[in-house]
């Protein structure tokens, strides 16, 4: 039995000895794989953070050349269309050029159509009342016209009808 | 009755005279002591078994919260350059706190005797002096004794013994204390009881008389306060004393 309140050298010297191999102890096997697994863990966030940070970037890049190519896709599309109203608008003006020409031209062959139609109606005419009138008049004076006196009358017949055609 | 409270029993004596040291005596609390240990290291082991980095147990948040702690602690008192401090402010703080509740389970604390709490704070104080003589030197060191005045001297050298004497005093006589009355308040229950017992007539009374009722329960609640928080707390006043001690000493240069 020792005393209730004193100091025994080897005790003493055996609990020194103990907190110091308590120490050790502890830092063995709490602080080093609780320290060390907190590390990993650290080390482990960081990575992942700088990945997104890397896949932010990318994205964004990503986003711009998209942003560039819908610009472009735009400047494009409202060059194409520019174009195509000019050419529309040019073919359609030279349609409408040939249009009215064809429309004159096939007026004017109508034209010269019609003269010639009248023309020779007239002619045919011409021949048709001669013989008529010499007929006529023939029976009415029943006497022979000379030759000269016949066409005068004859002209001046058609001068007469052509007028009033 | 007859109420014995004794120091550590001794169960091996070897028989060689060392000087100095007189024969070694292999006393209830190195073996108690072992016993904290080996409670310890095997606490921290099965805390610290199969660790992930996500997706954890239980077992591991409480790990990692002693740990988070335990660097709070030092780190927050003592600043980055005393963490190689960890592990021994931890082991003291958990042997200290181990030994001081490991007597409700029956065993006699290591804590209860003054030999333990004296090479603590031996190894504390040379921890502090190597610290002061680190920062300012030993002529620095030795100067500072002389502070404000010379004559102060002898005093300054007093106040400086004086913190491994407090330290070790303050722990072991909260420690032994709560042995002391936690003796005194079991044999005086026992006494009680034996005497309300004994009231009760005939064989019963004596039957009942034997068996120290009041034992079972009362004293549960007053050791609430004489080992649970005085044993935690003096374990804490304990390391905190320590770490600002070394911080105080780290400091002393600027």
């Amino acid at each position: 039995m020792q005393d209730l309140v004193g100091i025994v050298p080897w005790t003493f010297i055996a609990q020194i000895c103990n907190l110091f191999i308590q120490a050790y102890l502890i830092k063995r096997f709490l602080f080093k794989p609780v320290n060390e697994m907190l590390e990993k863990r650290r080390q482990r966030a960081d990575a992942e953070i700088r990945e997104a940070e890397t896949a932010k970037e990318e994205a964004n890049a990503i986003k711009a050349e998209y942003e560039q190519n819908m610009l472009e896709a735009k400047d494009k599309a409202s060059n194409i269309l520019s174009t195509a109203q000019k050419t529309a608008q040019l073919q359609s003006e030279s349609i409408l050029k040939e249009a009215s020409q064809q429309a004159a031209a096939i007026r004017e062959k109508a034209e010269a159509d019609i003269e010639q139609e009248r023309q020779k109606a007239v002619n045919e005419l011409k021949d048709e009342i001669g013989g008529i009138a010499m007929e006529i008049a023939g029976k009415v004076i029943e006497r022979e016209i000379s030759e000269k006196d016949h066409e005068k009358l004859i002209d001046e017949f058609i001068q007469n009808v052509g007028e009033t055609s | 009755m007859d109420l014995e409270i004794s120091g550590a029993r001794v169960f091996l004596e070897v028989p060689i005279d060392v000087p100095f040291l007189g024969r070694f005596q292999l006393s209830e609390t190195i073996v108690v002591s072992w016993i904290v240990m080996a409670l310890i290291t095997l606490t921290c082991i099965w805390l610290t078994r199969d660790l992930k980095e996500e997706n954890i147990s239980k077992r591991q948040a409480v790990a990692e919260l002693l740990v988070e702690t335990a660097n709070n602690f030092v780190i927050g008192n003592m600043g980055e350059k005393f963490r190689y401090l960890i592990p021994f402010v931890a082991a003291l703080f958990t042997t200290s706190v181990v030994s001081n509740l490991i007597s409700l389970i029956g065993l006699r604390s290591p804590t209860a005797d003054l030999s333990t709490e004296a090479g603590w704070a031996v190894v504390v104080f040379i921890m502090i002096t190597s610290q002061k003589i680190k920062t300012n030197g030993v002529g620095g060191y030795l100067k500072d004794f002389t502070t404000p005045i010379p004559v102060m001297t002898p005093f300054n050298i007093l106040s400086e013994l004086a913190t491994p004497i407090s330290m070790a005093c303050r722990h072991f006589g909260n420690i032994l204390s709560g042995v002391v009355i936690n003796a005194l308040i079991y044999g005086a229950l026992a006494v009680a009881s034996s005497a309300l017992l004994g009231l009760l007539p005939g064989a019963l009374g004596k039957v009942l008389s034997q068996i120290p009722i009041l034992d079972v329960g009362v004293p549960a609640v007053l050791s609430v306060y004489f080992d649970w928080f005085s044993g935690v707390m003096q374990a804490f006043i304990f390391c905190m004393l320590t770490v600002m001690y070394i911080a105080n000493a780290a400091e002393e240069s600027s």
